[in-house]
């Protein structure tokens, strides 16, 4: 799944949408994981990287993950791909 | 190479919580690159604040309403010129857009130049016309009645459910949830700004703005889309940001290629959720937030001045989007003498 083109992602965790004007903040966290996702990472070896750095279950990340997964399909920062297809 | 010295009459200077377009319209021109402006600032009321400040008009002097009559206004206006020269004007209020248009030449004769739409481009876009032209020019309009009495609430609700948009035909939009609050909106537009009062179907979306200017052959010189951030009570932009919606351009340049639109205009948009543009409104002149077009890499006035003095101005295809513009209000300190010279002489 593609960030949309018009999605500028700044160091700092601000993301801009361009075509619609919203903006969002992201904590760190979040900008590691938007990361991640722009770099075409599945969800394994996203999964795999964080479990290498913090200190977490493989259930509280599979659930995170899916919830902001979810959050930036709402906002139309990841294009909407088929609507059964979640990752 | 030396800027070309011009004399510039711009009226709109109101600039507050409902502001004309007067003053970023002056901004824009001092900053031209191929102008040196002087600013001749046009006022109806003598505490509109572009009258005190400093550095933004060469010249005040104070005009009768249109309301008054078109010749009355006209008259002033050549009274004017006999002492400061006007080469262009710039009119940036829709109740004074019908007097300028129907003086056009008139003014033109005298040595004026303007730059506005024609009288039948004005008219078909006016608010209790937009359904028409929705039709004519192939773009989604919300649907809309033209109230004369409150007896014809009855007629609306039949037709639409709450919430409706109650509008001027010039200026003011309500959005009324019940009967009372639409009979409300009705007489406090009505006793401001006459009949026919418009009530439009509301669609729920995201209010997006573009600027524009047409060269009346049907190329499109400037076009900005915006997203009002911050709106006042009063449903004015406080703060906004440019976008990279080529949905919006699409549109806007479909709309002055159909149209031939001359002159700076405003295209108000709803977008829905589902990604859909409605036009709610075309305004007929450049609209306040033009300076943040200017700062995003379009001078819509300084070309604007340019298309009025004949020149060929190339279309600007490029602007920088997620440039923002940030309103503020600020006190200005005047002098009771400067106060005193625009009420009772009518000119500073």
């Amino acid at each position: 799944m593609k960030i949309t083109e018009e999605i500028k992602i700044s160091d700092n965790g601000f993301v801009f949408n361009s075509k619609t004007g919203d903006s969002f903040n992201l904590n760190p966290f979040g900008l590691e994981l938007i990361k991640q996702i722009a770099e075409d990472k599945d969800f394994a070896s996203t999964r795999d990287g964080i479990l290498e750095k913090y200190d977490i279950d493989d259930l509280t990340i599979e659930k995170d993950y899916y919830e902001f997964y979810a959050l930036l399909k709402h906002h139309q920062i990841i294009a909407q791909g088929d609507p059964l297809d979640f990752n | 190479m030396s800027k070309k010295k011009l004399t510039v009459a711009v009226t709109g200077l109101n600039n507050t919580d409902n502001p004309g377009p007067g003053v970023p319209v002056i901004r824009g021109l001092k900053d031209s690159k191929d102008f040196d402006v002087r600013i001749i600032g046009l006022v109806y009321e003598n505490l509109e604040p572009g009258i005190y400040m400093e550095g933004l008009c060469d010249r005040i002097f104070q005009i009768p309403y249109p309301s008054a009559g078109s010749d009355d206004l006209i008259v002033r206006i050549e009274q004017i010129h006999q002492q400061e020269k006007i080469d262009v004007m710039i009119p940036n209020f829709d109740a004074e857009l019908f007097s300028f248009m129907k003086n056009e030449q008139r003014l033109l004769d005298k040595g004026i130049h303007t730059f506005l739409p024609s009288l039948k481009q004005f008219q078909e876009r006016e608010k209790d016309q937009l359904a028409k032209y929705g039709e004519k020019y192939g773009v989604k309009v919300p649907e809309s009645i033209n109230l004369s009495s409150v007896g014809q609430i009855s007629d609306m609700e039949d037709k639409f459910d709450y919430p409706v948009m109650v509008k001027g035909q010039f200026y003011d939009a309500y959005k009324a949830n019940n009967e009372e609050q639409v009979k409300q909106a009705f007489y406090k537009i009505s006793a401001k700004w006459g009949f026919p009062v418009i009530v439009q179907e509301f669609v729920q979306g995201t209010e997006v703005n573009v600027i524009a200017l047409g060269d009346g052959k049907g190329n499109t010189i400037a076009a900005v889309p915006m997203r009002k951030q911050y709106i006042t009570d009063k449903g004015k932009a406080w703060g906004g940001i440019t976008l990279g919606d080529e949905k919006m351009m699409d549109l806007t340049r479909m709309l002055i290629q159909k149209t031939l639109w001359k002159g700076g205009m405003e295209l108000e948009l709803i977008k829905t959720n589902g990604g859909e543009y409605y036009l709610i409104e075309i305004n007929p002149r450049i609209p306040a937030w033009v300076y943040l077009a200017v700062g995003a890499g379009q001078n819509i006035p300084d070309a604007l001045i340019k298309l009025a003095l004949g020149r060929d101005v190339k279309p600007m295809t490029e602007y920088k989007i997620g440039k923002m513009f940030v309103r503020y209000s600020y006190d200005v300190i005047v002098d009771l003498e400067k106060f005193a010279a625009i009420s009772m002489n009518k000119e500073i």
